[in-house]
C-alpha cells in the first residue's frame, strides 16, 4: 500500500466526528476509495485514510482520521484532535437528535482541538429526502451563526463528497499560506504532528460521566 | 506464512536454536527424521521457514503437544532456563532484568502443572506415550500434513482421539476443569465445543448430576429477565443504551446478522447485559463479543456442516432459539468478568494494556518498536481495536472461535493472556511493518492486515507464540517495568 512514496506540497490532518451512525466511515471510503456499504460496521477507536488532491497547483495530502461516534469512546478519540487542522462534523439530516448533538461535539472540539482548527458542518444522508428531519435552511443558519461552512451530501450517490472535502482542504490551505506569507516559515511544508505523545487525560468530563453511571445503578 | 519465515530466518537464529519448543522437539515420537533435525540445529545461517515449520509442526499434532510437556518437565532444568537468560541476553544486552531464579521457577510450575494434570488424563485412557502405535499414527498424521497444505481437520485420526478424550472428560460424573482446561487450550472439536464452553465459561456446573438442571434454571433465569428489562416499558436511562446498540446491531454484516430474528437477539442479549452492568454499560463493539457464542451455540440445533450463511434463524424452534439467546448471554456475561476494566469510563483496562504491550514489544523486538516510533505510530492508534474487540475484527469468524477455545481455556482468566497474542500477533507482521516506510503506509497495513486466508493452525502458531512470550515475561518481577 505505497502511499508513502507520493510527494506533496502540504499535509493537513482531518478529523470526522459526530453521532453514531451519521455516515462518518462512509464519507471516508467514498473519498478515499470511491466505495460504499450500506452496512458498514461501527468504527471502533479511530480509523486512518489517506487522499492527495491538487489546490492552486499544489498537491495536498489529507490525513483524515474517522473517530467512533459512541459518547464513551470521546476520551480516546478525543486524544486524535490534536494536530488536526481541519474537522468535518457530520450529522444525519434524516435524524433530528444527530443534529441537536453538533452543539455537544463543538463544545468537544473548543476543549481538545486547536483554536484555530476549521470546521465543516455535514449534513449527511441527502439522498433520504423523503426522509429528512433537520431543514438545510436550518442547519444554514446554524453553520453561519457559529461560523461554520456548511454543505450537504450523500455517501451513498457520491453528491458532494468531493466537494466538501475539497472545500475544508481549500480553506485551509488558504489559510495556511497568507500564514505563510505573513510570518516566515519554519519549513516547506507542514508536516504531520503524529509523533507527538499523545496523552489522554482521563479526568476531562468525568464528573458528567460519573453522575450518570451513579442515576442508572 | 513466509513472513513467519522471514521473521524468524532474519534475527531470531539464535532465538530459534534456543527456544523451548525447539529444544524439546528432538525427543517427540513424532519427528520425521533425525537427519532433517540436525540439519536446522547445527546450521543457523541455513535456517529457513521450512526448517523451522517441519521442527515444530510436531507441536501441533495434538498427541504430541500433551508430550512436549510431559518431557520438557523431566528436561527443564535446561530447556526452560537458555529462552529465559541466554537467547534473550543475546537479544537485549543491555536490558534483561529478568532473574534466572524467578524465570526458572515460573517454568517449572507452569510445566509441572500441566504435567500432572495430563498424566492424570492419560492415565484415565489407559494411554501411554510410549507406546510404539502411538509414534507411528502421530507419524502418519505428520506425513499427511506434508502432502496436504490444508489438511480437513475433523477427518483425521488424530482429532478423533482427541474428541474421544472430550467426551471422556464431558462424561464423567465430576468433570475435572483442569484437565477440560489442558484438553481445551490447543482446540477444541466442533461436536463438543458448545458444551465445553459453557464448562470452560464457568456457566455450567462441573458435576454432570446437576447440569441439566442448571441450564434449564439459567434459561428461566434469561427469560426472566427479559420480561423484567426489555418487554416492559424502557426506563428513560436505558433509553439511550438501547438507542445505541439499535443503531448498531443492523450494521453487522454477513447475511446471518441481517435477519431480523438474529438481530433482535443481539439486541436483548447485549441491553440487558449493559443494564445488569451500570459500571460499564454497552460499548460499541460488543456486538462481536457475543458472535462467538451465538454461531457456537447455534450449530448445536444444525447438523454439522450446516453453511451457517444461508440459515433462516427462524426456522429453529422457539424454544431452541430461546435456549441459544440465553447461552450466549450468560456465556458472554461470565466472559466479560474477567475483563471489565476494558469497559468502563475512558476504558482504563485497555489503555492500560495498550502500554503494557507497547513496553513489551520494546523489550522483546527493539527494532520493530523503533520502527513504529520512529514514523509516528501510536500503539493505541492500531491496537485499541485489538483490545476492545480481542482481535475479532482483526480476523476470520472461524479464527476467532479457535481463538476463543484458548481464551476460555486460560486458567487465570485471559486478560494476561490477550496482552501476549497481541504481541505475537504484531510480531507475525514484523517483516510486511519494517518494509513500510512512512506513517501512512503503517497505519493502513495495521488496521488492514490479511487474514482472510487464516486456518485454526495459523491460530495454533499464533497463541504458542503468545504461550512462549507470556512463559518467558509473565511473572518476571521487572519484565514490563523496565524503561530504557
Amino acid at each position: 500500500m505505497g502511499t508513502g512514496d507520493e510527494e506533496y506540497d502540504y499535509l493537513f490532518k482531518v478529523v470526522l466526528i459526530g453521532d453514531s451512525g451519521v455516515g462518518k466511515s462512509n464519507l471516508l471510503a467514498r473519498f478515499t476509495r470511491n466505495e460504499f456499504n450500506l452496512e458498514s460496521k461501527s468504527t471502533i477507536g479511530v480509523e486512518f485514510a489517506t487522499r492527495s488532491i491538487k489546490v492552486n497547483k499544489k498537491i495536498i495530502k489529507a490525513q483524515i482520521w474517522d473517530t467512533a461516534g459512541q459518547e464513551r469512546y470521546r476520551a480516546i478519540t478525543s486524544a486524535y484532535y490534536r494536530g488536526a487542522v481541519g474537522a468535518l462534523l457530520v450529522y444525519d439530516i434524516a435524524k433530528q437528535l444527530t443534529y441537536q448533538n453538533v452543539e455537544r461535539w463543538l463544545s468537544e472540539l473548543r476543549d481538545h482541538a486547536d483554536q484555530n482548527i476549521v470546521i465543516m458542518l455535514v449534513g449527511n444522508k441527502s439522498d433520504l429526502r423523503h426522509l429528512r428531519a433537520v431543514p438545510a435552511d436550518e442547519a444554514t443558519a446554524f453553520a453561519e451563526t457559529n461560523n461554520l461552512s456548511f454543505i450537504e451530501t450523500s455517501a451513498l450517490d457520491s453528491t458532494n463528497v468531493e466537494t466538501a472535502f475539497e472545500n475544508i482542504l481549500t480553506e485551509i490551505y488558504n489559510i495556511v499560506s497568507q500564514k505563510q506569507m505573513r510570518d516566515p516559515p519554519e519549513g516547506d511544508t507542514i508536516r504531520p504532528t503524529n509523533i507527538e505523545p499523545i496523552d489522554v487525560k482521563p479526568t476531562v468530563n468525568s464528573d458528567n460521566v460519573r453522575k450518570q453511571c451513579c442515576q442508572s445503578s | 506464512m513466509g513472513d513467519h519465515g522471514q521473521k524468524y530466518a532474519s534475527d531470531n537464529d539464535m532465538n530459534l536454536k534456543n527456544s523451548f519448543w525447539k529444544k524439546n522437539i528432538r525427543n517427540l515420537p513424532g519427528r520425521a527424521s533425525p537427519k532433517k533435525e540436525s540439519k536446522s540445529v547445527s546450521s543457523s545461517a541455513s535456517t529457513s521457514f521450512d526448517d523451522f515449520q517441519e521442527s515444530v509442526s510436531d507441536a501441533w499434532e495434538i498427541e504430541a503437544e500433551d508430550e512436549i510437556l510431559r518431557i520438557s518437565a523431566g528436561e527443564c532444568a535446561d530447556s526452560a532456563h537458555p529462552p529465559a537468560s541466554s537467547c534473550y541476553r543475546n537479544r537485549f544486552p543491555y536490558d534483561v532484568k529478568i532473574s534466572k531464579r524467578v524465570a526458572h521457577s515460573a517454568a517449572v510450575n507452569v510445566i509441572n502443572s500441566h504435567k500432572a494434570s495430563i498424566e492424570e488424563i492419560h492415565k484415565s485412557k489407559h494411554y501411554s506415550n510410549s507406546d510404539p502405535q502411538g509414534e507411528s499414527s502421530s507419524q502418519a498424521y505428520k506425513e499427511s500434513r506434508h502432502t496436504e497444505n490444508r489438511i480437513n481437520f475433523s477427518n483425521s485420526e488424530v482429532d478423533t482421539n482427541k474428541l474421544t478424550k472430550f467426551q471422556v472428560l464431558l462424561e464423567s460424573n465430576l468433570l475435572q476443569l483442569e484437565d477440560l482446561k489442558k484438553l481445551s487450550w490447543s482446540g477444541v472439536p466442533v461436536e463438543v465445543r458448545p458444551m465445553t464452553w459453557r464448562l470452560l465459561a464457568g456457566y455450567l456446573p462441573t458435576s454432570s448430576e446437576r447440569r441439566q438442571q442448571a441450564l434449564d434454571r439459567k434459561r428461566i433465569d434469561y427469560a426472566n429477565l427479559v420480561k423484567q428489562y426489555y418487554d416492559t416499558d424502557k426506563d428513560e436511562v436505558y433509553k439511550d443504551t438501547y438507542r445505541q446498540i439499535h443503531i448498531d446491531i443492523p450494521r453487522m454484516s454477513t447475511p446471518l446478522f441481517q435477519q431480523t430474528t438474529v438481530q433482535e437477539m443481539f439486541e436483548r442479549i447485549l441491553f440487558i447485559w449493559a443494564i445488569r452492568h451500570p459500571a460499564s454499560g454497552y460499548v460499541q463493539g460488543m456486538n462481536d463479543l457475543v458472535t462467538p457464542f451465538y454461531v457456537v451455540f447455534l450449530q448445536e440445533y444444525l447438523p454439522i456442516g450446516t453453511n451457517i450463511e444461508k440459515l433462516d434463524v427462524s426456522s429453529i424452534s422457539k424454544e431452541n432459539r430461546d435456549s441459544l439467546e440465553a447461552d450466549s448471554f450468560w456465556c458472554l456475561s461470565k466472559f466479560l468478568d474477567g475483563i471489565q476494566d476494558n469497559y468502563i469510563f475512558a476504558q482504563l483496562g485497555i489503555q492500560y494494556k495498550v502500554n503494557q504491550l507497547k513496553e513489551l514489544i520494546q523489550r522483546i523486538d527493539g527494532t520493530l518498536h523503533g520502527h513504529l516510533m520512529k514514523h509516528g505510530i501510536d500503539y493505541l492508534q492500531f491496537s485499541f481495536r485489538w483490545m476492545n474487540n480481542l482481535l475479532t475484527r482483526e480476523l476470520p469468524l472461524r479464527c476467532s472461535i479457535r481463538l476463543w477455545d484458548t481464551y476460555l481455556a486460560e486458567s487465570d482468566c485471559f486478560a494476561t493472556f490477550q496482552l501476549y497474542v497481541c504481541a505475537a500477533f504484531l510480531l507475525h507482521w514484523r517483516q510486511e511493518l519494517l518494509e513500510e516506510k512512512d506513517f501512512q503506509g503503517l497505519m493502513i497495513m495495521l488496521q488492514n492486515l490479511q487474514t482472510q486466508n487464516w486456518t485454526d493452525t495459523d491460530i495454533s502458531l499464533l497463541v504458542a507464540e503468545a504461550y512462549r512470550l507470556k512463559f518467558t515475561f509473565a511473572d518476571a518481577p521487572n519484565h514490563l517495568t523496565t524503561k530504557r
